[in-house]
């Protein structure tokens, strides 16, 4: 799973779409047994790796610096 | 008239010499009129009653809270001096109020209509908030709870979003209005998704930063969406009036900007694992009992026997599911290796374990849609062994009532 600054959440988002997509086909039950397993196992990663990032995210502040007007 | 002629420097500097020390410090009430804001920062403007009027300047390093206006009555303290150059006497100011709290909310009104009336705060031209939002971009006071709480609240709620913090003066006037709109022009730049600006609460001078056309103009201006936070629920700015939303403290705006929790996407996905597991463990428990069909004679008999069995264990296993998934919640962690766990339970081989059989043929497991001829070599796989078996016959079940076997051959 993608853990790296720049591209964490978008592929969060795209992870959280795969694994709906995957629950869907499993909810509807018509493919192979072989291939549904895959899915289940493809479906089981997404859904730990997701857990895994969201339990590991920590709030990133980056600060800059302004134009400040000076007072006396 | 002197014999002596002297030069016009030297009569400038008697005039200013008399002025300064005879009058010196003074405290005048006035109306502002031709108030100008130099780009320099320093502020030029006269004071006027119906019969006089006197010059006025203000260097850029007096601090001023609040934004002087044309027409307003303010009061102010300075030393009495000549400007040289033009001959020219004048208050070189070093503080100024507003004489009176109805000043402030006149001129606030009066801005208000006017941006109103060129369209500052249509409807129209408001955009919602974008979705998913990753990048957040803050202006406020560095110091100060306002911040603080923010970032509290985002990381309590989604801290797998970015913030991109500029600290900025939100006290009092003009330059606290000229950092604001630097502010949100330097966020413009930064790829943040939205843009929070706002302050804790205050008194209106205080929050008189945010009343101003120059942040009106940034907010405007501004390519990405601004939420204005200032104050509390009850004080309204301009700042808010122009703003895409508005929130009614700091904390609901960092509320805004992460509408899906991080505990919301936990359980959702504890929720899509749960489903997947409950439909791969159907359908499989589906193809387990055909498959068991094909070799057991008594099929008709024992199928009625598996559903109710594929039933309890459904039950046991959703119930352990739910109480372990419950658990999970309360300690708000979600064991990865979960996952691994289940697989190992849904292998389509663990029931052997249980005394059924699988039938694969070149080691793959047929399920009841294969198709299988007579004389197709096929393995019965057993907990503890292979069969090797060739088939017979195949005959098709009419409903429960039918038979099918594959005969076992040595």
């Amino acid at each position: 799973m993608a853990k790296t600054k720049d591209e964490a959440p978008k592929s969060l988002e795209e992870q959280l779409k795969r694994l709906e997509e995957i629950a869907t086909l499993l909810d509807r039950g018509d493919a192979p047994i072989d291939q549904q397993l895959q899915l289940f196992e493809e479906g089981m990663a997404l859904a730990a790796g997701c857990r895994a990032y969201l339990e590991q995210a920590e709030l990133k502040v980056q600060t800059l610096s302004g134009e400040n007007p000076v007072i006396p | 008239m002197a014999e002596q002629a002297i030069s016009v420097s030297l009569l400038t500097g008697e005039i200013k010499r008399l002025l300064e020390n005879g009058i010196g410090e003074v405290l005048v009430v006035g109306e502002i009129s031709n108030y100008k804001l130099h780009s320099s920062g320093h502020r030029y403007f006269t004071l006027k009653d119906s019969e006089a009027s006197i010059s006025g300047v203000m260097w850029r390093t007096r601090p001023l809270n609040f934004v002087p206006q044309d027409g307003m009555r303010v009061v102010v303290r300075g030393r009495l001096t000549v400007y040289n150059a033009q001959g020219k006497y004048q208050i070189d100011c070093v503080a100024m109020r507003p004489e009176g709290i109805g000043d402030l909310h006149q001129a606030f009104e009066e801005l208000k209509q006017r941006l109103g009336a060129q369209g500052y705060f249509d409807a129209g031209r408001k955009r919602p908030l974008p979705r998913p939002i990753r990048r957040v971009g803050i202006a406020t006071s560095p110091t100060g709870a306002v911040i603080r709480d923010m970032l509290t609240t985002i990381e309590r709620r989604f801290p797998s979003l970015e913030v991109v913090f500029r600290p900025t003066i939100v006290q009092g006037g003009e330059h606290a209005s000229r950092d604001i709109a630097a502010a949100i022009e330097q966020l413009n730049r930064c790829d943040v998704d939205v843009i929070i600006v706002g302050r804790g609460g205050g008194s209106l001078e205080d929050l008189w930063c945010f009343n101003t056309q120059v942040v009106a103009d940034a907010i405007r201006s501004s390519s990405i969406p601004v939420i204005s936070a200032v104050g509390h629920e009850t004080d309204v700015t301009i700042s808010d009036w122009v703003a895409d939303v508005r929130a009614a403290t700091p904390t609901a705006a960092a509320e805004m900007v992460t509408p899906v929790t991080r505990q919301d996407l936990l359980m959702a996905l504890d929720a899509l694992a749960r489903e997947m597991t409950n439909d791969v463990r159907r359908n499989i428990s589906d193809m387990q009992q055909l498959a068991t069909a094909f070799v057991d004679g008594r099929a008709a008999r024992r199928i009625t026997e598996r559903i109710l069995m594929r039933a309890q264990r459904v039950d046991d296993l959703s119930t352990r599911l739910a109480r372990s998934a419950s658990n999970r919640l309360q300690r708000e962690r979600i064991r990865v290796d979960h996952a691994a766990a289940l697989l190992t339970s849904l292998h389509p081989l663990a029931p052997l374990q249980r005394g059924y059989a699988v039938i694969e043929r070149n080691g793959h497991v047929l399920n009841a849609t294969t198709p299988l001829q007579p004389g197709d070599k096929i393995d019965i796989r057993r907990q503890h062994d292979v069969v090797q078996a060739t088939v017979d016959a195949i005959t098709n079940v009419e409903s429960t009532k039918g038979t099918s076997h594959g005969k076992d051959k040595g």
